[in-house]
């Protein structure tokens, strides 16, 4: 397995050398993308697969507990009976559409934080998202998110790739806006290429700037012109990454399943990009929630265990960690729409072979809430403070804007 | 942008010598008001006044009919085949072919500000009519838009109303109505979305209509924003409409949609637009008209300080040349880089700016330049792009980069650029047509052409 993946990265190093020298961008290449390392990522440097839940995941009916009576006379349609739950201990299961996430919870690779959330919940999607994007409140500045500061905080000379990866066709979230670097946003592979008739000359003309000009006081004409010159790198790259990749795993037929898989290419072709981010939408359940989650959740789950034992097969499992978040869970009580409306806290997850297996948190009290939603527990910030430090290897105290006590969430 | 004086910045533009009106202030108006216009009508409006070639531009709202009913059937012909994605098209067309550039300009931004999913709402013909809700008030009484769309089935089933009642109010359309419908975030409280959530109980989508469940009504007293009261929804949406955040809100929306992104105006600012829009009731059309003859319009804040949307973009490209294409294939195409018709991400809208930018809109706005330059179907006031460049007596390579450059451009390319522009061209030299298209798609690919 080993040997396989170095040969795909020295094919994949000498063809984007080739590439780049015969697309002539050389000098004007960004720094980001100066010259490919020649051992790619080494096995020391550990990788973060953030996957969004949008739209509110219900936490509830995700950690299920099965035992609580209040968790039922809340929740007269929409309460998972307790012989479907999977069970992970005497009060607390897994919905029945996690059969993957089950299993990797048996194998010691799945992690679960319950009732996360912070101080003063906003119910907006577009708030709170911002919230855990940028961990700031609104009436802060809010120039990067979290894991932008933490980009800006690598060394350029890493590596040649970027240092993070957006897959899908989403809106790039604030959570990778750096104030230093593009992180460029990957729809389909396919896709990521120049078409067209002059598309060498083309690339030519987009790839670089030309030597004379100097930097716009046209501060939008200078994020526009460094956007493209990253897009013209990127697509280079990245297509030629992805392109002699084998799996045994099957992943599932869907957007999640398909995003996933690319993250596999892209990480067995030795790509340094230590972030990848993508979005899982749907969850703002407020009519008919069972059936929508349910697909949801099953996505998800099939999808993220697929990857898991990919990475597992290509060597790669100890070195990949994935969480999962969302922006907020949802109202205890269910509505008259057989749906839920907006709440506050929620779980989060990890999954990897890297994270200590099992579930942190007290079991929620449904008794005690706040306008009708579960009151947190953690901070989200205690989670990111923890993926920083113990799984990224940096100080998270500049990045978070103060210090939150991190949780063992790692082996 | 504090130091922007708000009497200054809406006084009426006076063209000055550094600051003339010119083709490049007419073009800059007609990519702004519109998509674009072709250099005979861009000429033509150089010889009028501002305020009188604006005056035009609003008051050729409603639709001409004759355009209109023709729209009109091409649409219903979509709606018989039931799939929403075609209604797309049908819209394109519209945006193509419309003498009333503005008008449909705005019912962009509304659809934008309304935004309706036709993946949920999966209805074409509910999703046409709040297309045709949103047009017949584009420019006219943003109150009663609001009202309407509040009963607007596919609204109220893309938000999980089409059924609200009395035991367990859904709260999803009194959140948004309040958060991005016409306060902002911060203008209100969670008691608030709760009170105003039992203003609308008892409202629902039956057979496809709007229709008032009494017995599903919650008829007991609530408190919305201050006010006390037995409320229904009427009452809830008209207490909404009466907080003073909601013109402020309003008026910004206006702003950064046709003046800059990148301006975050300040409440000083934007206070004599909401005033505009309360001395006239909610009418949208003297604000608009306001804006775009102002200082602020074609001030150095303005030019070259939007960055145009997937339609602004593909519309101004096809509109400045006369252009004519496959509406199918641009449907498609926008809806890849990121601004399907009907298809907006989600309740929020697009939110625009730079957000429209990353690396794969990037390549996926060459690449559907590049697919309609090749289409058999595009044509050129119906001729191919160098025959309709001739016409133009546009015949060298630098003086087709004139042309585009005076009509796609709001910021001039360097030296360097048009060096650059030139190699590109230099390998197409046997074949004119190719030439020309070649150049047409290095300019519009070009990073200087995202700007508007």
């Amino acid at each position: 397995m080993l040997i396989s993946t170095n040969q795909n990265r020295r094919e994949f190093l000498r063809s984007s050398v080739g590439g780049t020298a015969a697309i002539g961008i050389g000098a004007a290449l960004p720094k980001c993308f100066a010259e490919a390392a020649a051992g790619g990522n080494s096995k020391g440097e550990r990788i973060l697969v953030v996957v969004q839940m949008s739209g509110g995941n219900d936490g509830l009916n995700t950690i299920v507990p099965y035992t609580d009576d209040d968790y039922r006379s809340a929740r007269p349609k929409l309460a998972i009976p307790a012989s479907e739950v999977l069970k992970c201990d005497d009060d607390s299961g897994l919905h029945p559409s996690l059969v993957g996430m089950h299993d990797l919870f048996q194998d010691g690779q799945f992690a679960a934080v319950r009732s996360v959330g912070y101080e003063q919940p906003n119910r907006s999607h577009f708030e709170s998202m911002d919230i855990w994007h940028t961990c700031r409140r609104k009436n802060e500045p809010r120039p990067d998110g979290w894991l932008g500061r933490f980009l800006d905080q690598q060394p350029l000379t890493a590596g040649g790739d970027v240092p993070a990866l957006h897959l899908g066709s989403e809106q790039q979230p604030a959570a990778i806006a750096s104030t230093s670097t593009r992180v460029p946003t990957v729809k389909e592979l396919a896709e990521f290429q120049l078409r067209g008739n002059n598309k060498q000359s083309l690339r030519e003309l987009l790839g670089s700037r030309p030597p004379t000009s100097t930097p716009s006081d046209n501060e939008l004409l200078n994020f526009l012109q460094s956007s493209t010159t990253s897009a013209i790198a990127a697509s280079q790259r990245v297509s030629e990454a992805a392109s002699s990749y084998k799996s045994e795993v099957k992943y599932p037929e869907t957007e999640l399943g398909n995003k996933l898989r690319v993250v596999a290419q892209l990480i067995d072709a030795g790509l340094t990009t230590r972030i990848y981010y993508v979005q899982h939408d749907g969850f703002d359940t407020h009519a008919q929630q069972a059936q929508s989650h349910s697909i949801l959740l099953r996505q998800w789950s099939d999808a993220v265990s697929a990857l898991i034992r990919d990475l597992n097969n290509h060597d790669h499992g100890e070195r990949v960690c994935v969480m999962t978040f969302s922006e907020f869970g949802r109202r205890v009580a269910e509505n008259a729409s057989e749906g839920t409306d907006h709440g506050a806290a929620g779980p989060m997850f990890l999954c990897g072979g890297g994270v200590k297996a099992g579930i942190i948190g007290k079991h929620p009290n449904l008794t005690d809430l706040q306008d009708g939603d579960l009151k947190h527990e953690y901070d989200f910030r205690q989670v990111y403070a923890s993926v920083l430090k113990d799984w990224l290897g940096t100080d998270p105290a500049p990045i978070l804007g103060r210090r939150y006590n991190s949780l063992p969430l790692f082996a | 942008m504090q130091s922007i004086d708000p009497a200054w910045a809406w006084q009426p533009f006076i063209p000055t010598p550094q600051l003339p009106w010119d083709r490049s202030s007419v073009a800059h108006l007609y990519r702004r008001a519109g998509f674009g216009a072709d250099l005979m009508s861009t000429d033509a409006a150089v010889e009028q006044e501002p305020a009188e070639v604006v005056s035009e531009l609003i008051s050729g709202s409603p639709d001409p009919t004759d355009f209109r009913s023709t729209a009109d059937a091409l649409a219903q012909a979509t709606l018989a085949g039931g799939d929403p994605a075609n209604l797309s098209a049908a819209w394109v067309y519209r945006l193509l072919y419309t003498p009333n550039q503005l008008l449909e300009k705005t019912t962009l931004l509304w659809h934008g500000h309304f935004a309706t999913g036709a993946e949920k709402v999966n209805d074409a013909r509910m999703m046409w009519n709040q297309n045709q809700l949103l047009r017949d008030h584009a420019l006219g009484d943003f109150g009663a838009m609001t009202m309407k769309i509040s009963q607007d089935p596919a609204m109220l089933i893309y938000l999980d109303s089409a059924i609200n009642r009395k035991a367990h109010p859904n709260e999803n359309f009194a959140r948004e109505l309040m958060e991005l419908f016409c306060l902002g975030e911060g203008n209100y409280n969670e008691m608030d979305v709760q009170e105003l959530a039992r203003c609308f109980t008892g409202w629902e989508i039956k057979n496809k209509k709007f229709r008032k469940n009494r017995y599903q009504h919650d008829s007991g007293e609530k408190t919305v924003l201050g006010q006390n009261g037995n409320f229904d929804g009427e009452d809830g949406v008209r207490i909404v409409l009466e907080q003073p955040a909601a013109p402020q809100f309003i008026a910004r929306k206006l702003v950064r949609f046709f003046v800059s992104d990148e301006l975050n105006p300040s409440d000083a600012m934007l206070q004599p637009l909401a005033d505009l829009l309360r001395e006239h009731d909610w009418q949208v059309a003297p604000v608009v008209k306001r804006i775009l003859a102002s200082n602020l319009f074609y001030s150095s804040v303005s030019v070259g300080h939007k960055i145009k949307s997937p339609v602004e973009l593909v519309m101004g490209m096809l509109r400045s040349f006369k252009g004519t294409t496959n509406a199918q294939l641009v449907a498609k195409g926008l809806r890849n880089i990121g601004q399907g018709l009907f298809y907006p991400p989600n309740v929020k809208g697009w939110d625009g700016g730079r957000a429209w930018i990353n690396s794969s809109t990037l390549l996926g706005r060459a690449n559907l330049i590049a697919d309609i330059l090749e289409s058999d179907a595009t044509r050129f006031e119906g001729k191919s792009l160098s025959n309709y460049l001739r016409g133009q007596d546009v015949r060298t390579t630098d003086q087709a980069i004139d042309h585009f450059e005076q009509c796609l451009l709001a910021v001039r390319l360097d030296d360097a650029a048009k060096a650059q522009l030139r190699k590109t061209a230099a390998s197409h030299q046997g074949d004119e047509e190719r030439r020309m298209r070649s150049l047409l798609h290095a300019v519009t690919s070009l990073p200087i052409c995202q700007l508007a």
